[in-house]
């Protein structure tokens, strides 16, 4: 196939569940080898039901998905899985072990045969996640944030070219969120795929590049966050609330100051304020 | 999958016959099936018990759930066929068959018609005390909560490479904890929620309460439990003078 054919092809796909619920309406969506994308809407827009296809846990009643130009539907879970792990939005449904140890071996065990392996292997993990301390400790133990921690190890740790993330954000401290970010900036050079679901708008804002909108189950838009989070329209049929940077713009937009749309980070505003007030007194002072 | 026979318990509000039949009418079906099952062990009349029951999923628009329930439960089928084909016949493991059938069909039309509101109103016209009833029916309206958790958890280890079919009876077993556990754990954490919900709305301060819906026995109910007590009449009737039956009633296989 051709070197610039999408990593992932989502074609027209329809889901309802077997209660009838229409859960995701025609949507198509492509995405490139190593990006990083958002997905966001309000609760029940059906992002999770998106990325669960994604992986096979679902099939879709209509439409296709293929991945690496494979068509997913002929291979089974357990093989996708390998290339696809996705992080789900409750920890608790996945930690069943006696130690946080256990846990982060029962996800490797079935990639690596090869005892010797898999002990670095889990070794590397517990270090990486800086699980050291903890590695005796019972799960179920564990605060909330460091369950959602585990979780994510238990995904990271299989090594899979596409990560999900399902709402990673949620319960997450400072520190935490800091320690996703620089997590996401190495996967990412690691030409890692990694899709995002996110109610967090300033997290997607400033970390995310490219972000979809979803809405009842359809997509309602694809671009780069920056463009997409500060269409107002956009945002509220998203039922969202923008970026405290596009408002704080919009503000002083109100009160006549020109501010260029180019600016999306704090600093880039923060220097043209100091620019123009700068260029203001240099006239004469404010009046 | 495995959870999947947790369908024959969910209620859907649907307008048919049964649906609207009173509650304890349906309770009383439950009792008269699993009781007339229980008195015969031969092939003929616990089958022609259960076609009695046929016409009732009809009617109640019943059929598909009731067909995903069965298919559910098949593995415990096959268990019986094994236990009871090395101690006894084929004839018996095919007559239990139909006697767990019978049993789990009258059950689950009765599961698939109550609504859980109804059920705790109508314990408690049965003068079973409140607490009771309520926890009862709020055991009842967890059910397809926990069937979607149990399908979530499912998915989600999953996609750490974990497989739901394993081959011999131990991994079998051992394939099941990583299901099992989140599961139980996930359940004892909402129960303990709901308790501390319920107490921080003053669940249980007044002796006296009063109920805001009621149900009624109606003419249509009054058929039903007549038509049921015959069934139940006549199965007894045909157990006590068996042996005065025609030979065919207690046809078998050879083996
Ligand atoms: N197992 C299920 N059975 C039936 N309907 C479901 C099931 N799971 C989700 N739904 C329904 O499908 C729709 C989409 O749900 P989904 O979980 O994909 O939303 P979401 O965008 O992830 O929401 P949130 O932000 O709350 O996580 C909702 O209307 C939801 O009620
Ligand atoms: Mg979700």
């Amino acid at each position: 196939m051709s070197e610039s054919s999408p990593l992932i092809v989502i074609n027209n796909i329809t889901y309802a569940y077997p209660n009838g619920t229409q859960a995701l309406k025609n949507v198509s969506l492509n995405i490139n080898a190593g990006e990083l994308i958002g997905i966001m809407g309000s609760n029940g827009a059906g992002k999770t039901t998106l990325i669960r296809t994604l992986n096979g846990l679902i099939q879709p009643q209509s439409g296709s998905i293929f991945i690496n130009n494979e068509n997913i539907q002929s291979k089974t879970i357990a093989e996708i899985s390998k290339s696809v792990g996705i992080v789900f939005q409750n920890p608790e449904h996945q930690l069943f072990s006696n130690t946080v140890r256990d846990e982060i071996k029962f996800s490797l065990k079935n990639i690596f045969d090869k005892e010797e392996l898999l002990e670095t292997k889990i070794e590397d993990t517990l270090k990486m996640f800086h699980f050291e301390q903890f590695k005796e400790k019972a799960p179920l133990n564990l605060s909330g944030g460091q369950k959602k921690k585990l979780a994510l190890a238990s995904i990271v740790c299989r090594d899979p070219s596409i990560l999900i993330f399902d709402e990673p954000t949620l319960g997450q401290d400072e520190k935490e969120i800091d320690f996703l970010i620089a997590l996401l900036r190495k996967e990412t050079q690691n030409n890692k795929t990694i899709i995002i679901v996110t109610h967090n708008i300033e997290f997607a804002y400033q970390y995310i590049p490219r972000v979809i909108l979803m809405s009842k189950g359809r997509l309602l838009a694809d671009g780069p966050t920056t463009k997409v989070l500060s269409n107002e329209q956009l945002i509220k049929k998203a039922s969202l609330i923008l970026p405290q940077l596009t408002q704080l713009k919009a503000s002083l937009r109100a009160i006549g100051l020109e501010i260029p749309d180019a600016l999306h980070t704090q600093e880039a505003v923060r220097d043209f304020l100091i620019k123009f007030f700068e260029s203001r007194s240099h006239k004469g002072g404010l009046s | 999958m495995s959870f999947k026979f947790l369908e024959a318990f969910k209620f859907y509000r649907k307008k048919a016959v049964l649906h609207n039949l009173d509650p304890r009418t349906k309770l009383l079906l439950a009792l008269v099936y699993t009781i007339s099952s229980l008195l015969f062990t031969n092939i003929i009349p616990l089958l022609l018990l259960f076609l009695t029951l046929f016409p009732l999923i009809l009617i109640g628009k019943l059929a598909k759930q009731w067909f995903k329930s069965i298919r559910g439960l098949s593995f415990l089928f096959i268990l019986i066929v094994i236990f009871n084909t090395f101690f006894l016949s084929v004839s018996y493991s095919i007559a239990m068959i139909i006697r767990i059938v019978i049993m789990i069909s009258s059950f689950s039309i009765f599961f698939l018609t109550v609504d859980p509101n109804e059920l705790s109103l109508s314990l408690i016209s049965m003068k079973v005390p409140f607490e009771f009833a309520f926890s009862f029916s709020l055991a009842f309206r967890f059910v397809p909560t926990i069937s979607i958790e149990a399908q979530n958890i499912i998915d989600a280890q999953q996609s750490r490479g974990y497989e739901l079919k394993k081959k011999g009876i131990v991994s079998q077993v051992k394939n099941l904890f990583p299901l099992l556990i989140p599961l139980i754990i996930c359940s004892v954490k909402r129960a303990f929620n709901v308790a501390e919900a319920l107490e921080s709305r003053a669940f249980g301060s007044e002796r006296q309460r009063t109920y805001y819906f009621t149900i009624k026995y109606t003419y249509k109910d009054w058929i039903m439990t007549f038509i049921l007590l015959v069934i139940l009449t006549l199965s007894i009737i045909a157990k006590i003078y068996f042996n005065y039956l025609p030979s065919w009633v207690s046809w078998g296989l050879p083996i």
